[in-house]
């Protein structure tokens, strides 16, 4: 526990008015969007880079960890405060500083939420494309500290690809100034990559460089009917070998249409073994024939049924499917466990066969759904978090789909982060050597453990079963 | 109605995934985690779990709802955040019991007519007899508290007699076609009689026999407060007195009463209250729905926005038909206005208990409104009319508020009906 001359000392920092004491309150700092939650000794609530500066210092006399937060929507526990500590909640700096239309660069605080920040940049034509799912209510910084993904990554890349600097409170509550407005700058090592998807371990982001792009004028959008699940993926591939780069290339296997199905009668096809939803965006005059181009690449590829939306209302309904997934899932069982690996693309039918079979071993409901052109799979498993004995199976099943993405070559996250869901099994990728250069990174630059502890490093295995509450 | 012990299930379908935050209000205001609907079934689930007691925190939190509704709708499962923290509240009154006054007025106060209209008096002497003058200019409540002296700007202008008490039980016009119950609500009776003559100048135009019963307060102020059992007394009344009427439809002019009073059936058990609640209709949804509305020809050439009330448009349902008549009315050009379902803070009560918070979400509702350029705001609920007007006003803003009914009965030749005032 932090003693409460220390807490008074923060309070005077940030005011009486943001810092939250009660035990109620505390304990809706304690979780994201995994099924964990833990209790935080306080929250505060800084307004500036000066105060964030402060607190930091009072944590290095006083030895405390500092959780830093945004919307508090993570998917592999990067904002739990497993270890207690100080949470850090960054949604008061929510200012969206400057639109730089001559540079094509926007400088925002780390609170603002991403979709603000697209409604702001693209009423002046421009675009930041990263679209987490989350992007709603998720924060631009939350979104840097675990380098956020969505589905038009495929194309046009996560959110790494568009972070050109950033403004970093040390963990000894120094400014670090990385990057900036030049679109190229080799000044050193590149730390602005190193802070970005370093999940609040390295420092606190104050502030960031965001690289726009002029907006594609028009988007058009398919979905796309296949038998077997092999021919929708071969597809995928097909199409991007004839040189057409689609925004999206969202999948559904069968399991999920039958889910999605019960749940909305939208009239999908419960036979059907995947669906493609495929978007192209670019030009007005262009993206009909380059659409026209996918839908013979489809019916090339085994597509037994293709519906092209002609307008706004047909786009949405062929997105209210791939929208419902998430609520329809939990029809079958309460607790969603959402993994993310990503294979590369060529591999997704023998992960997504791989991924059956463990699913089948465990005797575990599994649905497959994701982002095809990038071999983003979020294989989900349904569960309930209650089911002791039910959630081990979860835990083994959950080891042995990390190791089939590796061995296929892919990766534990696409892009969630490692936060503590998957801190036990980081080694699997990385290797012990790869392991201890970050871990020297971690010690070099937090000496004293003071940033988020207990993540990515986590060792010990914390599950998915909602221990510390 | 929901409890606590049968909530768990629904408390299950919360997967944290945190979309709340985008729709709701009080999170928009102050990003406060405590106030969204996350944070809120997540306490209820301790609560259940025995790791977090009935404290005055909890208490401070579970009021700290507008009941909005916004993120039911917003919500991927659908999880029903009102009715859970509603049940919250019941829980808490029922151990902690609830304060001497809100018993007062509850148990006693709404229960009897008498009392409620001599309180109206006593309401409308203080604002006319110069006493509200005299408090005013004196500062006496600032001394008190600067809050309490805002609050008491909040207050309405009581009407110097009961709406109900000035027309006859029932009206009839010439050649009605349907028999309707007129639902008056509190507001109406108390506040805004001109709402209700403009309501009954409108539906007897439309051949509507209109009839209007002894009627109690609806109970949603009860309700709302955790106070079941004077909720269902005042529901019980009511149901005796409408179905004695013998009616068709059950009209309401208040989107916080239409939907407390379709919310009866699950409060109170049986046929008669099913009966009852299956009756009740919106004023907008009745005209568009129920006879054939035709507005008069006197031109309103007024550029008009609309504010969905949240007890209409998510309570009820209703967003379609009263657009659908405002785009009918002479003259008038529609322009929709961003956010238009977004809370306008009042809440009930909730803008007297938590004045600064409410009126920052009124704000945005203002700021809503006049960047739409328009000259008049419609909306379906004296509660935000009431609501709405005190934020414009303290905008110095000249847009006008008025009820849809008003609105309507503004494309009628003449005056509306002065014959029907009996006093």
């Amino acid at each position: 526990m932090i003693p409460p001359s220390v807490i008074d000392e923060i309070a005077r920092v940030v005011g009486e008015e943001n810092i939250f004491i009660s035990l109620e309150e505390r304990m809706c700092y304690g979780y994201d969007g995994t099924p964990n939650a833990f209790i935080p000794d306080l929250v505060a609530r800084p307004g500036n880079t000066g105060e964030i500066q402060a607190i930091v210092r009072l944590a290095n006399r006083h030895l405390f960890p500092i959780i830093p937060r945004g919307a508090g929507t993570g998917l592999s526990g990067g904002s739990l405060p497993v270890n207690s500590g100080v949470v850090l909640d960054l949604t008061r700096m929510n200012r969206i500083l400057e639109i730089d239309e001559e540079n094509l660069v926007a400088v925002v605080e780390p609170g603002v939420v991403t979709f603000a920040i697209q409604q702001e940049v693209e009423r002046r034509g421009l675009f930041y494309p990263p679209d987490p799912a989350s992007l709603k209510t998720s924060t631009i910084g939350g979104n840097v500290a675990e380098c956020a993904g969505g589905p038009r990554a495929f194309k046009y890349g996560v959110t790494r690809d568009y972070v050109m600097g950033l403004e970093v409170v040390t963990p000894q509550g120094e400014l670090v100034t990385t990057g900036g407005k030049t679109v190229k700058s080799v000044t050193g090592y590149d730390l602005t990559r190193l802070y970005t998807g370093s999940e609040g371990t390295l420092g606190i982001i104050t502030k960031i460089y965001l690289r726009l792009i002029p907006k594609p004028e028009a988007i058009k959008t398919l979905m796309a009917v296949f038998t077997k699940l092999d021919e929708a993926t071969q597809t995928v591939t097909l199409i991007i070998k004839r040189g057409i780069i689609p925004v999206t290339l969202e999948l559904m296997d069968d399991r999920t249409i039958q889910c999605v199905e019960n749940y909305l009668h939208l009239g999908l096809p419960v036979d059907a073994g995947a669906i493609l939803i495929i978007e192209v965006d670019g030009a007005r005059d262009l993206i009909e024939s380059q659409a026209g181009r996918v839908a013979e690449l489809c019916r090339e590829g085994g597509a037994r049924e293709i519906r092209t939306a002609g307008n706004e209302q047909e786009r949405n309904e062929i997105w209210a499917a791939r929208r419902a997934v998430s609520a329809a899932v939990v029809q079958i069982k309460p607790t969603k466990i959402s993994e993310d690996v990503s294979v590369p693309r060529s591999q997704i039918p023998d992960m997504a066969r791989k991924l059956r079979e463990i699913a089948l071993r465990y005797h575990l409901d599994l649905v497959i759904f994701g982002h095809a052109g990038d071999g983003n799979l979020h294989p989900n498993i349904l569960c309930d978090q209650k089911d002791a004995e039910e959630m081990e199976r979860v835990e083994k099943a959950v080891g042995e789909l990390f190791q089939a993405a590796v061995e296929l070559g892919g990766t534990l996250s696409g892009e969630h982060g490692i936060g503590t869901m998957k801190a036990p099994y980081l080694k699997l990728e990385t290797g012990e050597a790869g392991y201890q250069a970050m871990l020297a990174i971690k010690q070099a630059l937090d000496p004293k453990n003071i940033l988020n502890p207990g993540k990515i490093f986590g060792g010990e295995h914390l599950g998915n079963s909602g221990h510390g509450q | 109605m929901e409890t606590l012990a049968t909530a768990s299930e629904a408390l299950k379908r919360c997967s944290k995934c945190g979309g709340c935050q985008a729709v709701c209000p009080l999170y928009g205001e102050t990003q406060a985690e405590s106030y969204v609907a996350r944070g809120k079934i997540f306490l209820i689930k301790s609560y259940l779990e025995g790791k977090v007691e009935l404290s005055p925190k909890m208490k401070e939190l579970m009021s700290l709802c507008l009941l909005c509704k916004a993120c039911v709708d917003n919500c991927p499962n659908k999880v029903p955040v009102d009715q859970l923290v509603l049940a919250a509240r019941r829980e808490i009154a029922g151990e902690k019991g609830i304060s001497f006054i809100k018993k007062n007025i509850f148990q006693n106060l709404l229960q009897n007519n008498g009392n409620l209209s001599l309180a109206a008096r006593m309401g409308y002497l203080y604002q006319h007899s110069g006493a509200q003058g005299l408090v005013r200019k004196t500062g006496l409540l600032k001394l008190i508290s600067d809050d309490l002296a805002k609050k008491e700007g909040l207050l309405p202008k009581v009407a110097r007699h009961p709406f109900r008490r000035q027309v006859p039980r029932v009206i009839t016009g010439s050649r009605p076609r349907i028999r309707a119950a007129y639902y008056t609500g509190c507001l109406t009776n108390y506040v805004y009689p001109g709402t209700g003559f403009a309501v009954v100048d409108v539906l007897k135009r439309n051949g509507v026999e209109i009839v209007i019963p002894e009627q109690w307060c609806c109970g949603i102020p009860a309700l709302a407060s955790g106070d079941e059992a004077s909720a269902a007394a005042l529901a019980r009344r009511n149901i005796e007195t409408f179905t004695r009427a013998g009616v068709d439809a059950i009209i309401t002019d208040c989107a916080s009463c239409g939907s407390m009073l379709h919310d009866y059936a699950d409060l109170i058990e049986g046929g008669e209250a099913r009966g009852f609640a299956g009756k009740v209709m919106d004023f907008s949804q009745f005209l568009n729905d129920a006879v054939d509305f035709q507005p008069g020809d006197r031109e309103v050439p007024l550029l008009a926005t609309y504010h969905d009330p949240c007890h209409l448009r998510r309570g009820q349902g209703v967003y379609a038909a009263p657009r659908k008549l405002i785009r009918g009315v002479p003259g008038l050009e529609f322009q929709e206005m961003k956010e238009a379902d977004r809370c306008c803070g009042a809440a009930g009560s909730f803008n007297l208990s938590y004045y600064d918070l409410s009126n920052r979400i009124g704000k945005r509702k203002a700021k809503n409104i006049q960047e739409t350029g328009a000259g008049l705001v419609v909306t379906g609920c004296p509660s935000c009319i009431m609501q709405i007007t005190h934020v414009l006003e303290q905008e110095q803003s000249p847009v006008q508020v008025m009820h849809l009914a008003e609105l309507l009965s503004m494309t009628y030749a003449g005056e509306a009906d002065c014959d029907l005032r009996a006093g």
